[in-house]
């Protein structure tokens, strides 16, 4: 009689349990699988997009010898969200001075000292955000600043160069951004005279791919 | 550490991996088909943030719960965008932070590590590549430089510095062995050996200068700290010593200091 009681009451608290147990399982395959095949993860298994790549054309401002089209290479890593390494590289050729033009005498360079070519290695900060076209029409943008150092060769010589620079670079896609930046190349010349700080302000376009 | 003589003189397999993946992802056609095979991992914690874009700043759009999967798409520094799985909304795009993904488990049950961007990461590093700026012969100079990590001890690199005067201007490579002392050590001190070619072209506007440029012969000794920042940051900072041999009757005894940042893969 006692051990009828007892399975009863043994039977009456599995019952719950067992409802219990068999919805978890159902619980369990209630979640939707994915078809396709699946595999383990690393580092190597997921492609990384931390190098960008891309071209730039503008305009820089030689002081003294006027304003030249500029053309050039930009290479960037970033190393997080919030910093990346630049380098660039351009060239342009320099115009004549207000003195050379007003006077029509003799050019102080020559055709082959004209040439003018930088390269610059800069570290950048991200000023992360998007930008709003319309309502609907949203990209994911960075308004950055950089600072950097690197090397001018003008008038014959090589100069050490500093930079300052900001930009906005627009992601029209994941891996394809547009930018527009603006740099100044500071350097010590003494090509008009006395040597002295030249301000050399460049701003432009630029296309560059992640990869 | 004892290395085999295979660990010390052949390239680990992984650093030919990364050459042939650099090589690879330059085509962004290339780069476009990998991402075309899936990774996919299931939420372990209660939910997962996913972020319009990669960085903290951006808003958070989509939250995906515990037992859900995703899909792995790419990776930008520590963000990763992922794709949910087709519901009756259709899936959602978004990015999630790397502790975020640390918070899934694969296929198999293991739990997601990526080991990249730690101090263990640190130690099992390949190559380093870096920017130095500083003082040559008090000149301002800047050099990049590119070294593989043969053991946890010793490296080897090559390094380019250009140093630019008023009297004149100097470059030079140098091909350099490094030891690493306590290579266990977040900040630890290194030593360099290293021989190379230095070419110096007085300015043109000196006329008395007249010479042309010249190259010597460069050895170079030299002391530096280094130290892991974070992620694959480092910062590096050294004096060098340099001897160029000279044609003439005494050798020019040089000096340099560099600081400055690298990066590891």
């Amino acid at each position: 009689m006692e051990i009828g009681f007892r399975s009863f009451f043994l039977a009456l608290l599995c019952t719950p349990m067992s409802f219990s147990l068999l919805a978890q399982q159902d619980a369990d395959q209630s979640v939707i699988e994915p078809s396709v095949e699946r595999r383990d993860i690393n580092e190597s298994s997921i492609d990384s997009e931390n190098f960008e790549f891309g071209l730039l054309v503008g305009v820089i401002s030689i002081e003294d010898f006027s304003s030249s089209m500029v053309l050039g290479v930009r290479a960037a890593y970033h190393v997080n969200e919030d910093f990346f390494v630049e380098a660039t590289y351009g060239q342009a050729e320099a115009g004549e001075t207000s003195f050379e033009v007003l006077s029509g005498g003799a050019p102080f360079l020559t055709d082959e000292e004209r040439d003018y070519s930088y390269y610059n290695v800069s570290l950048g900060y991200n000023l992360n955000g998007e930008t709003f076209f319309t309502d609907r029409w949203v990209f994911n943008s960075a308004t950055y600043l950089t600072f950097g150092a690197g090397s001018t060769e003008f008038g014959g010589d090589e100069r050490f160069t500093v930079t300052i620079g900001a930009g906005y670079r627009l992601l029209l896609t994941d891996f394809f951004a547009l930018h527009i930046n603006m740099k100044d190349h500071l350097f010590n010349s003494e090509l008009i005279g006395e040597e002295k700080t030249t301000h050399n302000i460049e701003y432009g376009l630029g296309a560059t791919f992640f990869f | 550490m004892l290395m085999s003589f295979k660990q010390i003189f052949l390239p680990p397999p992984s650093l030919f991996k990364l050459v042939i993946e650099v090589w690879l992802t330059c085509a962004l056609m290339v780069s476009q088909a990998l991402a075309d095979e899936t990774v996919q991992v299931q939420i372990t914690q209660p939910y997962i943030e996913l972020h319009s874009g990669p960085a903290g700043g951006f808003p958070v759009i989509h939250v995906v719960a515990k037992n859900e999967w995703i899909t792995v798409l790419k990776r930008r520094t520590n963000w990763f965008k992922v794709e949910t799985i087709k519901g009756a909304q259709g899936s959602v795009q978004g990015w999630v932070k790397q502790e975020a993904l640390h918070m899934t488990q694969s296929s198999t049950g293991q739990p997601v590590k990526l080991s990249d961007g730690s101090f263990e990461s640190f130690a099992q590093r390949n190559v380093e590549f870096g920017a130095l700026g500083g003082s040559f012969e008090s000149v301002p100079s800047m050099t990049i430089f590119a070294d593989w990590v043969a053991t946890e001890n010793l490296s080897a690199g090559i390094s380019v510095t250009q140093a630019l005067g008023d009297l004149s201007e100097n470059q030079f490579f140098l091909v350099t062995v490094k030891h690493t002392t306590f290579p266990e050590w977040r900040l630890s001190p290194y030593i360099t050996l290293g021989a190379g070619k230095i070419r110096t072209k007085p300015r043109a506007n000196l006329v008395q200068a007249g010479g042309e440029a010249r190259t010597s012969d460069l050895l170079a000794a030299g002391l530096g700290l280094r130290y892991y920042i974070a992620q694959n940051f480092m910062l590096k900072l050294e004096y060098q010593n340099l001897q160029a041999l000279t044609n003439r009757d005494e050798n020019e005894d040089l000096e340099q200091w560099k600081l400055g940042f690298a990066v590891f893969f």
